[in-house]
């Protein structure tokens, strides 16, 4: 029997911990976090075969045809150029407009054949066009065969008044600049002629005619006719004081060069956008897996994951009731410490960088070779270097960090929790303090910043970028100093950490 | 001479505020030496403090003159089978075996070599290659045996190791702990079986609310046994006068006469020259109509010598 150094025997716990640290039952879901970006990009790469088939479904065109198309074209010119497009369908949308911009505030409702009545009444179904709930009205005229309003200063009736000097009879009074108002539920205005007369055309002044704006012209309403103010017959259907229906036709036709897909939209029969994209694009996809990288691997899979692989490691033999077998194997604390960590890390690196890596094989696996190759042959590689390591330098420090607090801490949330908002907002932090953060080291290793475009917000900018970012030399070194730190704190509490089951 | 016992001097350890043992001297030499208690008395605090699974508050112990606060020192010497029934669900008894042994520096083959050998010993050939979650109770029993005695340990710990056996393993086990301790090596076993503990013991150490009440040679501990007056329960007709007989019996140390004056119970030094009176007295006439033993289980044993300890 020899004597084992330090060293091996820490290799040898590895060793036997491997089977823990990548087949826990605890932790199984670290493998779902590792593969879900691959499953996405799977998913958008699998579209994009789905749209080329569909869009090869027709003779591609040529790509000079698509570089041709100018906005204003008929769909006529551009069928007869580019021929039967393998995408296309129109629509129509319909839309209520105001009829005129130079329309006075005054509608006109004819009756036809005249109806004999003494009472009218307006009732309001929408007040405004806007949000407004109040209807306005300046005046409210009714004629008879000759030109004299009927209505003119007779009694009048109506919905509640928004005020006092907005009554029913404002509307009735000669002077369309006194308007009847009322915001209530249900408005309504009516006024008595006195006796049943003829009636063949009702003017109403709305809102604009008063000198308001023409959005509160009323928006939906109707007039009805009455003898004996009991019974009312409809004498002017639902129709609105400047609405109307706009119908515009719209035609989306998809053309395909091989490559590119064009997406023309036109209007009214005419070309009004032509939007042409390749149906793959390496740099956009290059730059979405820089986010991704950023954004799900090192803030949310490697988090995550390293807090489920490397809290378990000593919180599961606790909860299994077999830390003691350890305790009792002739090595030192310390050496169980670090056989545990290197299980750990070597299943932390093998599925998350292994997890980024095959993701962006399969980015570049759907990609046109010749471009793939030229990116490898310039910067690729080196990218694929850094990503590599800002996932291993990780897992360092990610899984020295929850190595500490599975052996600390019985609930492995309330650190989760605590570093996860000490990480967010390392950016509004000072200088100093922003280095004992895992995440700043770890953005100063990514060798492609996040796509981020001028509109996003400011925050979310500060959130993604580190303000003062370390050399990637420091960055390291610094992660392993952190690391060599939260791994003496562990030493400490293994040292005097002891078996008590009862108490879990 | 120190270096060859397992000493501990003044060790205390408390749970917060519960006692676990207090201020705790004692020194074992090799054989197998007993802890004996009822639950709760302590034994597994003493074990898992020799072991080092726990560290005392107070006080200091050296295992042959290793202190359990050197692990890599001290369990190549010491194999200790806890009480906790667990095992990795993943592993074999042989592989469970196997890993363990690859720490001491062992070669693979040299390391499986002395697992089945282990496993030989405890009667568990045939299931070395079943995953240990598929075990009974008593296998797992035995699977922690063989782990503890696989790298041949100088002192071995075994807490309530004969619990879940069967009668023909029990005693192959025994023979197994007898041969050990041949071999001048420590085994330090719990119980609370204080027959078992008569069979196998070469010493005992009582263990009562976390402090050694008696320690030493089986046979002391024996004979405060046999001088333990036995308690009996007597219902008869006339009992007042059953127990004026009784009185002039000099092995009769007390009698207490029941409420009701038809029962007695009787404490006797001399079980034998009890029946042989009370043999008389019915023979005389007196009509005894029954006879039931009040304290023939372990607990009352442990209330004569642990007092009002239990």
């Amino acid at each position: 029997m020899k004597q084992l150094s330090w060293w091996q025997q820490a290799r040898t716990i590895a060793r036997i911990e491997m089977r823990r640290a990548f087949f826990s039952r605890r932790a199984f879901w670290v493998y779902g976090l590792a593969l879900f970006p691959t499953v996405i990009f799977l998913g958008h790469f699998a579209q994009v075969k789905f749209q080329r088939v569909r869009l090869s479904s027709t003779e591609t065109v040529r790509p000079a045809l698509l570089d041709s198309l100018r906005e204003g074209e008929t769909e006529e010119a551009v069928l007869e150029r580019l021929g039967k497009a393998p995408v296309d369908y129109d629509w129509e949308r319909r839309q209520r407009i105001l009829d005129r911009e130079d329309a006075t505030g005054i509608t006109t409702h004819g009756i036809e054949p005249a109806v004999t009545a003494r009472y009218i009444r307006l009732n309001v179904i929408r007040p405004t066009v806007t949000a407004d709930r109040s209807a306005r009205i300046g005046e409210f005229e009714v004629y008879g065969n000759s030109g004299v309003n009927l209505a003119l200063g007779r009694p009048a009736s109506g919905s509640a008044p928004c005020s006092d000097g907005e009554g029913p009879e404002k509307a009735f009074d000669g002077d369309p600049r006194n308007i009847w108002c009322s915001g209530a539920r249900s408005k309504y205005l009516q006024v008595d002629l006195g006796e049943a007369l003829p009636v063949s055309r009702i003017v109403l002044k709305h809102a604009s005619a008063a000198g308001k704006p023409k959005e509160l012209d009323t928006g939906a309403f109707s007039i009805e006719a009455s003898t004996d103010n009991r019974r009312f017959e409809t004498v002017v259907n639902l129709t609105g004081a400047r609405l109307v229906d706009e119908i515009t036709r719209y035609r989306r036709m998809s053309y395909f060069d091989g490559k590119r897909r064009a997406d023309l939209q036109f209007v009214e029969g005419k070309l009004a956008s032509i939007d042409i994209e390749p149906l793959l694009n390496f740099e956009e996809d290059r730059s979405i897996f820089a986010g991704v990288f950023q954004l799900f691997y090192l803030r949310l899979a490697i988090f995550f994951g390293c807090l489920g692989i490397f809290m378990n490691l000593f919180r599961g033999e606790v909860l299994d009731r077999t830390l003691h077998f350890w305790f009792l194997a002739p090595a030192k604390r310390e050496v169980l410490l670090l056989g545990k960590y290197g299980a750990g890390l070597i299943a932390s690196v093998a599925i998350f960088t292994g997890g980024a890596l095959v993701c962006f094989a399969v980015l570049m696996g759907f990609h046109d070779p010749a471009e793939v190759q030229s990116y490898l042959n310039g910067a690729g590689m080196r990218h694929v270097f850094w990503y590599a390591t800002a996932a291993v330098m990780g897992c360092v420090g990610y899984g020295s960090v929850f190595l500490a607090a599975g052996l600390l801490l019985r609930n492995p949330i309330i650190p989760a929790a605590v570093l996860l908002g000490w990480e967010s907002i390392n950016s509004f932090l000072p200088e100093f303090l922003q280095k004992l953060s895992v995440l700043h080291y770890l953005q100063s290793l990514c060798p492609v910043p996040v796509p981020m475009d001028d509109s996003a917000p400011g925050l979310l900018r500060l959130l993604v970028a580190p303000a003062a970012p370390s050399s990637r030399i420091g960055a390291i070194l610094g992660l392993i100093l952190l690391t060599a730190f939260l791994l003496s704190i562990a030493a400490l509490a293994i040292r005097r950490m002891e078996v008590s089951y009862s108490t879990e | 001479m120190t270096e060859s016992k397992v000493a501990l001097l003044e060790v205390s350890k408390f749970y917060g505020e519960v006692l676990g043992v207090n201020r705790v001297t004692v020194e074992i030499p090799p054989g197998i030496t007993s802890l004996v208690g009822p639950n709760g008395s302590g034994k597994t605090t003493l074990m898992n403090l020799m072991s080092g699974l726990i560290h005392p508050d107070a006080g200091s112990i050296r295992m042959r003159g290793i202190s359990p606060r050197e692990p890599e020192r001290l369990m190549r010497i010491t194999g200790y089978a806890t009480q906790y029934d667990a095992a990795p669900r993943w592993s074999t008894g042989l592989s469970f075996l196997t890993a363990g042994l690859l720490l001491f520096g062992h070669d693979r083959s040299e390391a499986e070599r002395k697992a089945w050998a282990a496993l030989d010993r405890l009667g568990l050939t045939d299931a070395a290659h079943r995953k240990m979650a598929a075990y009974s109770k008593g296998m797992r029993q035995r699977v922690r045996l063989a782990q503890a005695i696989a790298h041949e340990p100088e002192i071995l710990i075994l807490d309530e190791p004969l619990n879940g056996l069967d009668p023909l393993v029990r005693a192959e086990t025994i023979a197994l702990l007898r041969e050990w301790a041949a071999m001048g090596r420590h085994v330090i076993l719990s119980s609370h079986v204080l027959q078992e503990v008569d069979l196998i013991s070469d010493q005992v150490i009582l263990i009562a609310n976390g402090m050694i009440v008696a320690e030493g040679g089986i046979r002391n501990v024996r004979e405060e046994i046999q001088e333990h007056p036995s308690q009996f329960i007597l219902r008869c007709r006339d009992a007042s006068r059953v127990a004026a007989q009784l009185f002039e019996e000099d092995h009769i140390t007390e009698i207490r006469l029941n409420d009701d004056r038809m029962g007695l119970l009787v404490l006797t030094r001399d079980r034998e020259r009890f029946s042989r009176a009370l043999g008389r007295i019915a023979g005389g006439g007196y009509k005894i109509d029954s006879l039931i033993p009040a304290d023939e289980n372990v607990d009352a044993l442990y209330e004569y010598l642990i007092g009002e300890e239990k």
